[in-house]
């Protein structure tokens, strides 16, 4: 079981990331932009964390470039979950340090699998 | 018509102006009114699948297609929010776009809303419209929905 922050402006879509990675038997977390997620990450520490992209205050690549120049996330697995999928958006994150990028609309047993595969 | 009774008609750039606002306004009261009934069905679905835990077998299937068909509400709020924020420019600048027309206007006119357009797929979604008229369901999104890339 990992502990996980989810990031998303979208109500429902935190819920449903929640609802996935909680059946998985993850311990989650949330916060609605890059502000507050750093806020969180830096009174707990996270084994993972899954970001949108387009989000209000902090986008979810400077989100990542922030949490990076942080000692205790410089090797943490960080996630972009987001409609964009362009080479050129997908370069911007691997570049800020991201992990992965995943496109939604998610598929459950995927991102179950993929949080398994970052994670070991 | 005479010409005082058609200058006292409000120009069709106005009417445009107008009804580019109640149409943005509209929009955003109905992305509103919508989102509190997603969140209770996603509460809902949270509540369930406690009540039903551990999942196994036709309930985790039925857990993942909820979970996946969910997701096309949040897609139809950023499309839609997209297009408030177009049609809230669009009241807010009528007049370049409206006032006259021409192949140099209408190119300045797709340069503008090209310009508008925050994300990816509403680029692609657009340059599909543009060249066919019209969108297959699903035309744009099949191509990289659900994909992942681990760096």
């Amino acid at each position: 079981m990992a502990r996980i922050l989810a990031v998303d402006d979208s109500p429902s879509m935190r819920q449903l990331v929640k609802l996935t990675l909680s059946s998985g038997g993850h311990e989650v977390d949330v916060a609605i932009d890059g502000v507050e997620a750093l806020q969180v990450a830096e009174k707990q520490q996270f084994d993972v964390v899954i970001t949108d992209v387009n989000m209000p205050n902090m986008d979810g690549i400077s989100l990542v470039r922030e949490l990076r120049r942080r000692s205790n996330y410089r090797f943490i697995p960080l996630l972009m979950l987001t409609t964009e999928s362009t080479a050129e958006r997908k370069q911007q994150g691997k570049e800020a340090g991201a992990t992965g990028w995943l496109v939604k609309p998610f598929d459950p047993d995927r991102l179950l699998s993929i949080v398994s595969k970052v994670l070991t | 018509m005479s010409a005082a009774a058609a200058a006292a008609l409000p120009c069709r750039c106005e009417t445009l102006g107008v009804s580019a606002e109640a149409a943005a306004i509209l929009l955003a009261f109905a992305m509103r009114e919508s989102e509190a009934p997603a969140v209770e069905l996603g509460s809902a679905l949270e509540r369930l699948t406690d009540a039903l835990r551990p999942l196994a077998g036709g309930a985790a299937t039925d857990l993942a297609a909820c979970v996946r068909a969910l997701q096309f509400h949040d897609r139809l709020m950023q499309q839609l929010a997209v297009i408030r924020n177009l049609l809230t420019r669009l009241a807010d600048h009528p007049l370049p776009q409206m006032a006259a027309f021409g192949a140099q206007r209408w190119e300045e006119l797709l340069a503008s809303l090209r310009e508008r357009l925050a994300e990816d797929s509403h680029n692609d979604l657009f340059e599909l419209l543009l060249r066919t008229g019209g969108v297959a369901p699903g035309a744009v999104a099949e191509q990289a929905e659900g994909t992942s890339e681990l760096f």
